[in-house]
Parts: structure tokens; sequence; C-alpha cells
């Protein structure tokens, strides 16, 4: 077989070898990040008062976003995905429900939703649970963190729903067909099919809305949560000194958004595929 | 219920509309176990809408379909009757993602819940009847047409269907790869499986069966051997639509 094959097909197939293909290598885009980096390690060490003092000042609100955007964004995937499921389902009441989230989530602003959560629901709970007399709702009190995330996964899970949506309809009509037709179920068909093939369409607006998520979890600041941004303002009304404080806020915040794209960048180039 | 000369497809008075359209208007056709049934017919007669009745990945708005002693309209698990029609479409379908040897595993796993030895055994020797078991590591866009066919049928035969639709399968193919796919599909006529075929293929219809059927509009207009209908129909129809196709 190999003896037969022109030498110039063999190059052909050797750049679909999974993971050899040039642009999987680390690309220059990465040298940003790194630059990012290095101002801030440099900053640091030229003038640790005030870099390295703000550093040390605000890390745990560092924390406090990182966690924030990731088990926001691992659970508004789920929700996106039923979302989206919903939005393309033949029945209507499934369907009615998840267009409605969407249609109605995505017409308030992000911020109003975030007050609504943190302000809002917990007093919503303890009123239920006055006229319902059951003491564990009236004394209701959230986590500040975890009423945050719901609120981050119920605004951006609609948009997630619209992404998987377009994605799944995206995969052309014939791939459900084959598969219903050697006898899988619906969800066999979605879950071996549909999903892994529109997965790869999906990741780039999904990657999108991870780093989009970065930013907005700093609205949460406005809710008493102590992020980033929070702890900023709070370093700064301590040593009135905005422009070191803020420029090292913005720095922060621009090497993590560099480094998630720089991930998602790497994700979508190793998923990629022909069709 | 099985009775040995019951058809294993009997359709019967069926209508199918999508809206205003009025797809299929009252088809009734029976086809015994071991037969070959070839249909031609213009485009948009519903030659397609009748074989996606038969396997319910469209449903029709009356009329009655029995499968293999089974209701269609009133079958419990419409995938455990799936599972017994096999169907290959003009369009290969192969899953894109997944390589021509995963095409053949998935539902064989998923679905008949084979060992995966079982499976790859099964997949292999389909793979060598239809004659590409060098690229069963390959992915569906590396195939020709013609291979991607062969791997579309395989992969409907590895689930051991007792009945095969092909819907007008070699029509997207190249000229010079059609009969690489007509042969494989001959070769299952002969070993007595149950075929509906859409084609335009005069050649296989003579070879492979002595019953045609002419659609048009939504009916069935005429049944006769190959020979008989290609050369002396008996209605208007059936002889414009010929001339057309023999002009090709
Ligand atoms: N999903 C659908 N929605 C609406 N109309 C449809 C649908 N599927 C088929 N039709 C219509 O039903 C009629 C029959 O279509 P069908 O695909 O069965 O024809 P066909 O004989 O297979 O034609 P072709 O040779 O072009 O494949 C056509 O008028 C077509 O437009
Ligand atoms: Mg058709």
């Amino acid at each position: 077989m190999f003896t037969r094959r022109e030498p110039k097909i063999d190059e052909q197939e050797l750049t679909h070898i999974p993971g050899a293909e040039p642009q999987n290598r680390l690309d220059a885009w990465w040298w940003l990040v790194a630059l990012v980096a290095g101002v801030i390690v440099l900053l640091s060490l030229l003038q640790p008062d005030p870099y390295w003092r703000i550093i040390l000042f605000v890390r745990d609100g560092i924390a406090i976003t990182v966690v924030i955007t990731v088990v926001s964004f691992i659970l508004m995937l789920f929700v996106g995905m039923l979302g989206g499921l919903g939005r393309i389902s033949k029945n209507r009441v499934v369907n009615l429900i998840a267009t409605l989230y969407v249609e109605l989530v995505r017409g308030v602003p992000l911020l109003v939703q975030l007050i609504w959560w943190y302000f809002a629901f917990p007093v919503v709970i303890q009123q239920i649970g006055k006229w319902t007399h059951i003491s564990a709702l009236a004394n209701f009190h959230a986590n500040a963190i975890l009423l945050a995330i719901f609120g981050f996964v119920f605004c951006y899970g609609a948009y997630m729903s619209e992404i998987f949506r377009a994605g799944i309809q995206s995969i052309p009509k014939g791939q459900m067909e084959a598969a219903r037709s050697l006898g899988m179920s619906y969800f066999q068909a979605m879950r071996h099919i549909v999903l892994p093939q529109a997965i790869r369409v999906i990741l780039p607006p999904v990657g999108n809305e991870f780093i989009a998520l970065l930013k907005d979890s700093s609205l949460v600041s406005a809710v008493a949560l102590a992020d980033l941004t929070r702890r900023g303002r709070e370093f700064m009304s301590a040593n009135f000194n905005p422009i070191e404080v803020w420029t090292m806020i913005a720095l922060l915040y621009l090497v993590m958004t560099l480094f998630a794209a720089r991930i998602v960048n790497y994700i979508e180039r190793r998923t990629k595929f022909e069709r | 219920m099985k009775d040995s000369n019951e058809p294993i497809i009997h359709i019967e008075n069926i209508h199918k509309r999508f809206g205003r359209i009025h797809a299929l208007r009252g088809v009734s056709l029976q086809i015994q176990k071991g037969e070959v049934l070839v249909i031609v017919g213009p485009s948009g007669s519903g030659k397609s809408t009748l074989l996606r009745c038969i396997n319910q990945l469209e449903e029709c708005t009356s009329g009655k379909i029995i499968v293999d002693g089974i209701h269609l309209d009133s079958a419990q698990n419409i995938n455990a009757v799936r599972q017994e029609i096999g169907m290959v479409f003009q369009s290969f379908n192969l899953f894109a993602h997944l390589t021509v040897m995963d095409n053949l595993l998935l539902a064989q796993k998923v679905v008949r819940r084979r060992k995966k030895e079982e499976a790859r055994e099964i997949a292999l020797n389909l793979l060598k009847k239809v004659g590409i078991p060098e690229k069963a590591n390959a992915y569906p866009y590396h195939l020709s047409g013609g291979q991607q066919q062969r791997v579309a049928i395989a992969r409907a035969l590895a689930m051991n269907p007792r009945i095969m639709l092909f819907d007008e399968p070699t029509s997207a193919l190249d000229p010079e790869m059609i009969k690489e796919v007509l042969d494989v599909m001959l070769a299952l006529a002969k070993e007595g499986m149950t075929m509906v075929v859409v084609s335009h293929e005069m050649g296989f219809a003579r070879a492979a069966t002595n019953r045609i059927i002419f659609m048009d509009e939504g009916q069935i207009i005429e049944e006769a051997p190959p020979d008989i209908l290609f050369t002396s129909p008996k209605h208007e129809r059936t002889k414009l639509f010929l001339s057309k196709v023999l002009q090709l």
C-alpha cells in the first residue's frame, strides 16, 4: 500500500495527524501574555511599594474572581446545553419554557440581575417562608458567592443556550437521521453524533463567553463581594493612589484574559476537523 | 403472527402531508421477504417520503404500515423497529467525526450492545465485503464518494437488518464510482436481502429485480418487470418520464 503512494500525498496526509498541524505549536500571541506578565513582575520588583503591596492586598480578590468565573462557567455549560436542547425541542411546553427563559433573561442588564439575586431573591424566599410558616425558609440567608454564581449562571446560561442551539442546528440533519435509522434513540444520537460535532462549532463562541464572563465578574463588586475589583477599591480608599492601583488591577485582568484567550485558541485548534 | 406468506412490508393506503403539500396520496404496496423492489419517478413524486415512512423518519398522516408483523403507528418502541431496517442515503451521511471503523462500531455498541471484539470482527468482515478493509482507520473526508457510500452500506449491514432501504444511493456519485456501489448492492440482492431501492439505474434494476414501480405525484402509477416497464410502459406519464431519463 505505502509503496504505491506518491510522496506528495504522503505529505498531505502528514498534515492531518492530530496535533501535528503547524498552528498547534505555541503561537506568537503567547508573547503578549508573557509581556504583560513581565510588566507586572517588573513593576513589583522595581517598585514593591506600592505595586507588590497592591498584589498582596488583592490576591484573595483574584481568588474570588477566578472561583466565581470558573464555577459559573462550568455550570452554565450544562444550563446552555439544556437550554439549547429545549430551544430545538418539538415538545411545545419545553420549547416555550426555554424560549421564554432566553428572551426574558437577555432583556435585563446583567448588573440589575446580579443585584436582584443578591438583594431581592433572599427576601422573596423569606416572605414565602413567612407565608408558609416554614422557618428554614423564613430565616434564609444565602452565601454571597453562591448568589453571585447563581446570577451569572442564570444570565449567561441564556446566551449559552443560543450558542448551543445554533451549534446543534449547524450539524446537517442527515447526521441525526443516519443515527436514528440505525436504531439509536434521540438522546443517544445527540450524545454520540450531534453534540460531539457541535462542540467544535460551539467552542469559539463559548470561549468568548468565558472571557466576557471573566471581565463581567467585576460587576459583583457592586454587591459587596470582595473580588479583584472591590479589593482594588478598598486599597485605593486606604492609600489614595488611584493611578498605581487601577493600572495594576487592569494589568491583572489583562493577563488573565489574554491567558484565557490563548487556552481557548489552543483548544479550538486541537479540536478542528474537516468535514 | 410472522406467517411466512405474510409480506415483510405491508403498506395500505398511506397519505403524507407536509402542510399544504400532499406528498403521498394513497400508496399501497406489499413486499415479500427476500424481494428487491425498485422505485423510479420524477423529482418530488414522493419516493423519498415513501422510504422514510417505512422506517418512520417521517410519520405518515394516515394509512397503515406493517413491517415484519409490527404495526408502526402503534409500535411501542420505534427504535427497535428501526434496528431491523437499514437505510442508505443519497448523501452518505457518515458520521463525520468518527473513523470508518467507529462509524461501523457505534450503533453495534450502543444499540445492539455487542462486545467490542465481536463488533470489530463484524465490522472488519463487512469492510472486506464492500472492498475497503484498508480504510478502517480513515476519516470519511479522506474517502471518495463511492467509498463513503460503501462504508454507509456496511454500517447499515452491521446491525443485521432484515430490510434495506436505498434512497438514490448513486445519484451523488461520479460516474466511475457508481459501479462499485451497485456491485455491492447486487451482491446483497443475490444473498436474499429484502431491498427497497429508489434508483434510476436501469442496469441495476434489470439485474436485481423483476418488479419495478413508477411513482408520480404521490401515487404508484404502474408496476411491471423492468424490461416491460422500460420498453413498453402502459401510461403516458411513464413514457414521458422514461423519455426524459433515457435522454440523459
Ligand atoms: N420535510 C419536508 N417538508 C416539507 N415538504 C417536504 C418535506 N419532505 C418532502 N417534502 C415535499 O414532498 C414532496 C415529495 O418529496 P420527496 O422528497 O419524497 O420526493 P422524491 O420523489 O424523493 O424527489 P427527488 O427525486 O427529488 O428526491 C415534494 O414536493 C417535497 O417538496
Ligand atoms: Mg428523494
